[in-house]
C-alpha cells in the first residue's frame, strides 16, 4: 500500500433502505490500490447491494463515494463505467448468438458510421487477454462457450471499457477447481498492472485463498476489516457469524468453504445395506426433446448420501424430475423402496415417499398467493390424514403449520402468511418443512442451501443428517463442489448426462472431479 | 441476487404484528368503498354533463330495491343469474381458465330444462322439477364440456372456444323456439310453456319471490364448502396459484382445469333451468340478458374470494334493478348503470396499483 496516494476506492458511510427494511447500515469500505478486497459476509449482509450501490443501480439515501480521492456521483452504470468501475455479475448479459469480439464491444463507441471495423477491438480483446491471462478465442459464437469462459467475456468487456476497479459478484459459482484457480491467476495479474479487485464472496476458503484484505459485512453492517496476514479460516467463521462455531460443525463448516474438505475425517455414516433406490438405463430427455441423459445407472442405499456434482446444464434438472416422478422417462427403471415407480403418475411417488426439494424454489416449490398452512398441505391433500368425514382438515393442518414454523425456525407472522411474502431462506424451510414431515423413503435435493445464509445452511445440514439417521436415500444436486463433497457418502460427477467419475468418501479429489465435471478426466466407474 | 430483497433476519417489522388482520381486513375493504365512491362521483358528473340531476337519478338507482316488494323480488330474481354466471366465471378461473361462455352454458341449459319442461309436463312436481334443474346443469356442464374436451386433448384456447360456442347456442335457441315447440301467438321467438309441475314455487305472497333463490343460498354454502374443504377444490386453487408447483407436486393439472370449466358450465346451466322455472316459464330469445358481463364484472371484482361473490352480485343485482327505474324518474339513460359497474371495476383494478406504491411492495 502506497501511503501518499488516495485509496482506489473509498465508501463512507453509506445507507440504503428498502422499504422499512434497513440494506445497508451507515457501510464504509476502503479498497486500496493494488489489491485484491474480499467483501464477505452471508446471504442478506449486504455485499450486492453495496457494491449495486457503487456501480449505480442503486442510488444510496445518504453517503459518499471517492474513487481516488475524489468524490463522485455514479447514478447509472454508464456513469460507474466512465469512472472506471466494472462489474461481473453473477447472470451474465450477453448476446448468445454473437462473437466474443462482438459481445464485448457492444454498446461503446465502435469508430466507422457505416462499417463495423472489429479489427482493432479484436487487437485489444487479444492483447488484454494474454497480458492477464484471460484465454478466449476472440471469433468464438458465445452461446458454444463453457461458463467459464463466458465469465472471462464478461471480465474482458469491463476490462475493455478501462475499468480501474473491477468488482466479481460471487464469481466462482459454477466453476471447477481448476478455472477458479485461473480466475484467481487472472485476478492477481490485474491488481499488480496497477488495479484493484473487488471480490464478493460468502466461502471463506477463497477469500484466503486470493484476497490481500477482506471486509467482512453482517446484517447491512461492514463489521471488520482484516488483513489476510492477520486471520484464518476459524476467526474470519467467527466475525462471519457473530459468534463462536463448535468443533462439532466441522462437516459444516467445510460446506461452507471455511477449511478444505479433504481435511475433515469422516465422523459419523448412518448407510444401511439395503438398497433404497436403484435406477437402470435411465434415458431423460429434456423440454425440447433432446436426450439429456443418455442412460443413467445408479444404486443409492438406505441412510446414504449419493452426490452429483456437474457444471449447471449438464442433465441435472432432467435427471432430478425423472427420479422424482415429475418428468417422464424415455427408458429405464427405477425401483423406490422394491417397487418399480416408472410410468407411475408423480402422485403415485409422492405418495410412496419420495420427496423432491427443487432448485428453482419460486417456479416448482410454492404457492405463492396461498398461505404457508396450504403450502404444508400441497401435495398431501387426497392422503388421509389431514381429512377429517372426506372433508379437508384446515384446523389441524394449521396446528401442524405452527409446529413446522417452530421446528424449523420459518420466520413469518403465522401460518396465514403467503408464502409469496416470505424470504427466499424461508421459503426453502416450508419445502423442506413440507418434504420432511412426509417422513421420505428417498430424499432429492437440488441446489438446496443456494442463496441461503449461514443459519439456514446449517439448518438444511442438520434436517438432511436427520433424515439419514431414519434411513432416507438422498440424491444431493449441487453446483457447490464443496457441499457435495463434504456431505456425500459417494460423489458421482456428471458431464452430459453420464457418470464421469466416482469416489468414496475421504477418496475425493476436488480438482480431480473438476476435471471429470468438464469431460476431461479419466473415468473411474 | 435475492440479497436485495430479502431483509435481513431482524428486520422483521415488528409493528406489523399485533393489528395484523384488522389492516389486512382494512387493505382490502377500503379500494371497494373508494372504488364504488369515485364511480358514483363520476357517474354523477357525466350525468350532470347529460343536463339531468345525479342526485334523483341515484337515488332511485339505490333504492327502487329496497322501497318496494315488487323491487325486492326483482333485485332477488336478478341475483341468482348474475350470481351463478358469476360462479361460472370465477371457478375456472380458480384455476387460472378463462370461461367466457356462461351465457351460452345458460341458454343450452334452459333448452335441457324446457325440454324436459315440456315432453314430461304431465308428470308431478316433485319428479319433474327436480329432473328440470338437474337437466339444465347437465346440458350447460355438457356444452362448457365441449371447450374443456378440445382445451385438455388438443390444447385449444379455451377462451376461443367458449367464446364461439355462445354463438352456436343462439341458434340451438333461436332453432327450438321457432321449429321445435314454438309459440306462435308470443310475437316473439319463444318456446311454449313447460308445465305446471315444472315450475319453482313461489314464496311470499305478491308478488312471490321463487324458491330458486334458496336453492341459489344453498349452492352458495356448496361452493364454499367445495373450494375450500375438499381436495379437489384445493388442487383447483393450487392449479391456478402456480400451475408448475401443482405438477410437482401430484396435481394432474390439465384434467383439473378441464373440470373446472365443465363444473361452471354445470352452474351457469343451472342458472338457464332455473330462469326457465322460476322466472319464465318457458324458454324464450334474449333472456341470456347481460348475465355474462355482469357475471365477468362480478368474477372480477370478487378477485377470487367466493364468499365475496354473493354480496358482490347483490350489489350489481341493486344497481340493474334501480337502472329501469331511474330511467323513468330521472330520464337517466339506463346504459348508465353500466357505465357505472365498469367504473366501479376500472378503479379496483387500479386500486391495486396505488396499494402496491402504497405498502412499498
Amino acid at each position: 500500500m502506497t501511503t501518499q496516494q488516495p485509496p482506489r476506492l473509498e465508501m463512507r458511510r453509506v445507507v440504503k433502505t428498502f422499504g422499512p427494511v434497513v440494506a445497508l447500515d451507515s457501510v464504509d469500505l476502503v479498497v486500496a490500490r493494488n489489491e485484491v478486497h474480499g467483501l464477505l459476509g452471508g446471504n442478506g449482509a449486504g455485499k450486492t447491494t453495496l457494491m449495486n450501490v457503487l456501480y449505480g443501480l442503486y442510488r444510496p439515501n445518504s453517503g459518499e463515494v471517492l474513487l481516488d480521492g475524489e468524490p463522485v456521483t455514479v447514478g447509472s452504470p454508464r456513469d460507474a463505467i466512465d469512472a472506471g468501475v466494472g462489474m461481473v455479475h453473477q447472470t451474465f448479459l450477453q448476446v448468445d448468438n454473437y462473437t466474443v469480439t462482438e459481445n464485448i464491444v457492444l454498446g461503446t463507441d465502435v469508430s466507422g458510421a457505416l462499417r463495423l471495423d472489429l479489427d482493432e477491438a479484436r487487437k485489444r480483446i487479444r492483447e488484454l487477454s494474454t497480458r492477464f491471462g484471460l484465454s478466449v478465442d476472440p471469433d468464438a459464437v458465445v452461446e458454444d462457450l463453457p461458463v467459464g469462459v463466458r465469465q472471462r467475456v464478461e471480465i474482458l468487456k469491463a476490462l475493455y471499457r478501462g475499468a480501474r476497479l473491477l468488482i466479481l459478484d460471487e464469481p466462482t459459482t459454477n466453476l471447477t477447481p481448476q478455472e477458479v484457480d485461473d480466475l484467481f491467476g487472472s485476478m492477481r495479474a490485474m491488481v499488480d498492472d496497477g488495479m484493484s479487485v473487488v471480490l464478493i464472496t460468502h466461502k471463506i476458503r477463497e477469500t484466503l485463498g486470493v484476497c490481500d484484505r477482506m471486509t467482512v459485512m453482517r446484517d447491512g453492517r461492514s463489521v471488520e476489516t482484516i488483513e489476510r496476514s492477520d486471520t484464518d479460516a476459524d476467526h474470519l467463521a467467527d466475525v462471519m457469524v457473530g459468534g463462536t462455531t463448535g468443533p462439532g460443525e466441522l462437516i459444516d463448516a467445510a460446506a461452507l468453504g471455511a477449511v478444505d474438505a479433504e481435511e475433515v475425517e469422516v465422523t459419523v455414516s448412518s448407510v444401511r445395506d439395503a438398497v433404497g433406490v436403484s435406477v437402470q438405463g435411465l434415458v431423460v430427455n429434456n423440454d425440447q426433446g433432446h436426450e439429456l441423459v443418455p442412460g443413467f445407472d445408479l444404486e443409492i442405499r438406505e441412510g446414504e448420501i449419493v452426490g452429483i456434482a456437474g457444471v449447471a446444464g449438464n442433465g441435472q434438472v432432467e435427471l432430478a424430475e425423472a427420479l422424482a416422478g415429475v418428468r417422464a422417462v424415455r427408458a429405464g427403471s427405477v425401483e423406490v423402496g422394491g417397487r418399480s415407480m416408472c410410468g407411475r403418475p408423480a402422485s403415485a411417488w409422492l405418495d410412496h415417499g419420495v420427496a423432491y426439494v427443487p432448485e428453482d424454489r419460486h417456479r416448482d416449490g410454492i404457492l405463492p398467493t396461498a398461505s404457508i398452512t396450504e403450502n404444508l398441505v400441497l401435495g398431501s391433500q387426497r392422503s388421509p390424514g389431514v381429512r377429517r368425514h372426506g372433508l379437508l382438515d384446515w384446523g389441524a393442518a394449521k396446528q401442524r403449520a405452527v409446529e413446522a414454523i417452530e421446528q424449523f425456525s420459518i420466520r413469518a407472522n403465522g401460518p396465514a402468511t403467503p408464502a409469496g411474502d416470505l424470504s427466499g431462506g424461508n421459503i426453502q424451510r416450508v419445502i423442506l418443512a413440507r418434504a420432511f414431515a412426509r417422513r421420505p423413503r428417498m430424499l432429492i435435493l437440488h441446489n438446496p442451501t443456494r442463496g441461503l445464509d449461514l443459519g439456514s445452511t446449517r439448518f438444511v445440514y442438520d434436517q438432511v443428517r436427520v433424515a439419514t439417521d431414519a434411513g432416507c436415500a438422498i440424491l444431493l444436486l449441487s453446483e457447490d463442489l464443496d457441499e457435495v463433497i463434504a456431505m456425500s457418502d459417494r460423489v458421482i460427477a456428471l458431464f452430459k448426462g453420464s457418470r464421469a467419475g466416482e469416489w468414496q468418501k475421504g477418496t475425493v479429489d476436488a480438482y480431480e472431479v473438476g476435471r471429470s465435471m468438464t469431460g476431461l478426466g479419466e473415468a473411474r466407474v | 441476487m435475492s440479497e436485495t430483497i430479502s431483509p435481513a433476519p431482524s428486520a422483521a417489522p415488528p409493528d406489523a404484528e399485533p393489528s395484523n388482520r384488522v389492516v389486512e381486513a382494512l387493505w382490502l375493504l377500503v379500494p371497494y368503498v373508494v372504488s364504488v365512491v369515485l364511480a358514483f362521483v363520476v357517474g354523477g358528473l357525466i350525468i350532470l354533463a347529460l343536463g339531468q340531476d345525479p342526485v334523483a337519478a341515484f337515488e332511485s338507482v339505490l333504492t327502487t330495491s329496497f322501497n318496494t316488494r315488487f323491487g325486492t323480488v326483482e333485485t332477488l330474481h336478478k341475483w341468482v343469474p348474475i350470481l351463478l354466471c358469476a360462479y361460472a366465471f370465477a371457478i375456472p378461473l380458480a384455476t387460472g381458465k378463462f370461461n367466457i361462455g356462461s351465457e351460452g352454458q345458460l341458454l343450452v341449459g334452459a333448452t335441457g330444462g324446457v325440454a324436459l319442461g315440456i315432453l314430461w309436463s304431465d308428470l308431478p312436481m316433485v319428479i319433474l322439477l327436480p329432473c328440470v334443474l338437474v337437466a339444465g346443469a347437465l346440458a350447460g356442464a355438457l356444452w362448457a364440456g365441449i371447450a374443456a374436451f378440445l382445451m385438455v386433448k388438443f390444447n385449444v384456447n379455451e377462451i376461443l372456444s367458449t367464446v364461439v360456442l355462445n354463438f352456436i347456442s343462439f341458434q340451438v335457441i333461436d332453432y327450438v323456439a321457432s321449429q321445435v315447440w314454438p309459440d306462435r301467438g308470443a310475437g316473439h321467438p319463444a318456446t311454449t310453456p313447460v308445465g305446471d309441475g315444472a315450475l319453482l314455487p313461489g314464496i311470499g305472497d305478491t308478488p312471490p319471490f321463487h324458491s330458486g333463490v334458496l336453492l341459489t343460498l344453498v349452492l352458495v354454502v356448496v361452493i364454499a364448502v367445495f373450494m375450500r374443504r375438499t381436495a379437489t377444490g384445493f388442487e383447483m386453487r393450487a392449479v391456478g396459484a402456480n400451475l408448475r408447483a401443482a405438477q410437482v407436486h401430484g396435481i394432474k393439472t390439465s384434467r383439473l382445469a378441464g373440470a373446472g370449466l365443465v363444473v361452471g358450465g354445470a352452474v351457469a346451466g343451472l342458472a338457464g333451468s332455473i330462469e326457465v322455472a322460476g322466472v319464465h316459464g318457458k324458454m324464450l330469445e334474449g333472456m341470456q340478458s347481460n348475465f355474462l358481463i355482469l357475471g365477468i364484472i362480478v368474477g372480477l371484482m370478487a378477485r377470487g374470494s367466493m364468499l365475496a361473490l354473493p354480496v358482490v352480485a347483490f350489489g350489481i343485482a341493486v344497481l340493474e334493478v334501480g337502472a329501469g327505474s331511474m330511467q323513468r324518474t330521472a330520464q337517466v339513460p339506463v346504459e348508465m348503470v353500466l357505465i357505472i359497474e365498469a367504473l366501479i371495476l376500472l378503479f379496483l383494478l387500479l386500486s391495486d396499483i396505488v396499494r402496491t406504491k402504497l405498502r412499498g411492495r
